[in-house]
């Protein structure tokens, strides 16, 4: 058990022990090899299961909206979920009161299917270090290199460390590199119309409309998604090529200043669908325009809601943003 | 160029046209290429009706509204300006050709301004050539428009 565990399952217990909180939301030991599961703490006895490491994937924020608001939670936050229960609390769906969040600086979230890939499927155990992943398969022991692993959207992440915290263990990280998620979108842009059509269909037409990327999204909290509405039906709801560009057109739009570029959608995706290339156009736009980013704090509303009449001298006939 | 009329759907505010001769002419006189969609204000269009416009065969879309502080809802102009423009730009990020939508934002003294702004549209679309970008969809069913 690492040491950095040993001092989130301590200041779980203290929470719930002393009353500070109703349920904690952290990671538990996996069913599955390199798959640790969100767990939902209520009693201080059950923290021996609590588990944290790199290959953590879920954005736990994504469960704050599945309780009232009422509901005192604690939870584990690294930098994006952090950046996303921020967000939330913009849409007032939890109060900042009724929280208790646990701060980790994140050094970066382990793609799985990036191990299986080197190690095979039979896996024994693992084990996460600062710089490599030891995982041991039946006929041999693997020391993999920690940062090639990562997620690609962990490797161009920014804001590693918790922004608001009640208390952050372990030491804070340097702040990531915030040119080279623009310059993914950059270098996307610089594609000809044909090649940036033919790049979106690829990737949207693979998809097979499970959803898995809604579900795991915080922000996607709607009660009764576009697509899942039939009177009036909105978009095709089946995998023809209409219905699979409409769900992934306006799923990244709906996030339009509100995605913190986690990469949970990406993470959840069975058919390893790109889509980070859209939310975070998206956000690099709110940036460029509006000089927002989501989640940086707990009060400033998002673009498309800050509207206000200072648009006018921007605002001319067929004019362009800004 | 060639006589091919395209597609258009048109957004249209219900309370952007001050000359009632503009509004009787959208309302009667429209050519049959053109799809008159009103809506009580640019504030109700959401994106995704641009899309589904698109999606059903449009290969041009407009939208009429009318300019800040004439907003007959106060700001729904304001919100949609927002929403909209960065969802031109964001079909244009994926391949979709900007100029395939357009906004006009109508003032008191615009009379007859639409008309040229639709005959200019027209004439851009011609020059563009046909829209194969997306997909196109199946006419919806269950209250969704059909062709």
């Amino acid at each position: 058990m690492s040491e950095l565990e040993q001092k989130i399952r301590s200041e779980a217990e203290r929470l719930l022990k002393e009353g500070l909180v109703d349920v904690v939301i952290a990671f538990r030991k996996e069913d599955a090899p390199l798959r640790p599961q969100p767990a939902f703490f209520t009693h201080p006895e059950d923290l021996e299961n609590l588990t944290y490491n790199g290959l953590c994937a879920n954005n736990l924020a994504n469960y704050l909206t599945r309780y009232p608001r009422e509901t005192r939670i604690g939870m584990l936050v690294r930098g994006c979920e952090n950046r996303s229960v921020n967000a939330l609390i913009v849409e007032k769906q939890h109060s900042r009161e009724n929280l208790y969040l646990i701060g980790i600086p994140c050094t970066g979230i382990i793609d799985w299917r990036k191990v299986i890939a080197l190690t095979g499927e039979d896996i024994l155990g693992y084990e996460d270090t600062d710089s490599t992943l030891i995982v041991r398969a039946r006929h041999q022991t693997f020391r993999l290199p920690r940062q090639e692993l990562l997620h690609p959207s962990c490797q161009r992440c920014v804001h590693p460390n918790p922004l608001s915290a009640d208390i952050l263990l372990g030491e804070a990280l340097p702040e990531g590199d915030p040119t080279l998620i623009r310059a993914r979108v950059e270098s996307f842009e610089a594609l000809s119309r044909e090649e940036r059509t033919a790049f979106f269909r690829q990737e949207a037409e693979r998809c097979i409309r499970c959803y898995a990327c809604r579900e795991a999204c915080p922000m996607c909290y709607c009660e009764e998604c576009f697509v899942d509405h039939n009177t009036p039906r909105w978009t095709e709801s089946g995998t023809t090529p209409a219905g699979t560009h409409a769900w992934h057109i306006i799923r990244a739009f709906h996030q339009t200043g509100r995605c913190t570029s986690c990469g949970a959608c990406e993470r959840a995706c069975p058919m390893d669908i790109q889509m980070t290339y859209l939310t975070d156009k998206l956000g690099k736009d709110m940036w460029d325009y509006y000089q927002f980013a989501a989640g940086m704090d707990d009060k400033t509303q998002p673009p498309f809601a800050a509207f206000t009449m200072d648009d006018k001298k921007h605002f001319q006939a067929g004019g362009k943003l800004s | 160029m060639t006589d091919h009329k395209p597609k258009i759907a048109f957004f249209q505010c219900h309370w952007c046209l001050y000359a009632p001769e503009d509004q009787e002419w959208v309302d009667r006189r429209l050519p049959d290429n053109i799809r008159l969609i009103k809506v009580p204000c640019t504030g109700r269009i959401d994106p995704l009706f641009v899309l589904n416009a698109v999606q059903g065969g449009a290969e041009g879309v407009v939208i009429s509204g009318c300019l800040p502080e004439k907003c007959h809802y106060k700001e729904g102009n304001l919100a949609a300006r927002r929403q909209l423009q960065e969802f031109s730009s964001f079909m244009d990020y994926i391949g979709y050709d900007e100029a395939r939508l357009r906004f006009v934002w109508l003032d008191l003294q615009d009379r007859g301004r639409i008309q040229r702004e639709l005959a200019d549209f027209e004439n851009q679309l011609q020059q563009l050539g046909s829209a194969e970008a997306l997909a196109a969809r199946q006419p919806l069913e269950e209250g969704g428009a059909h062709e």
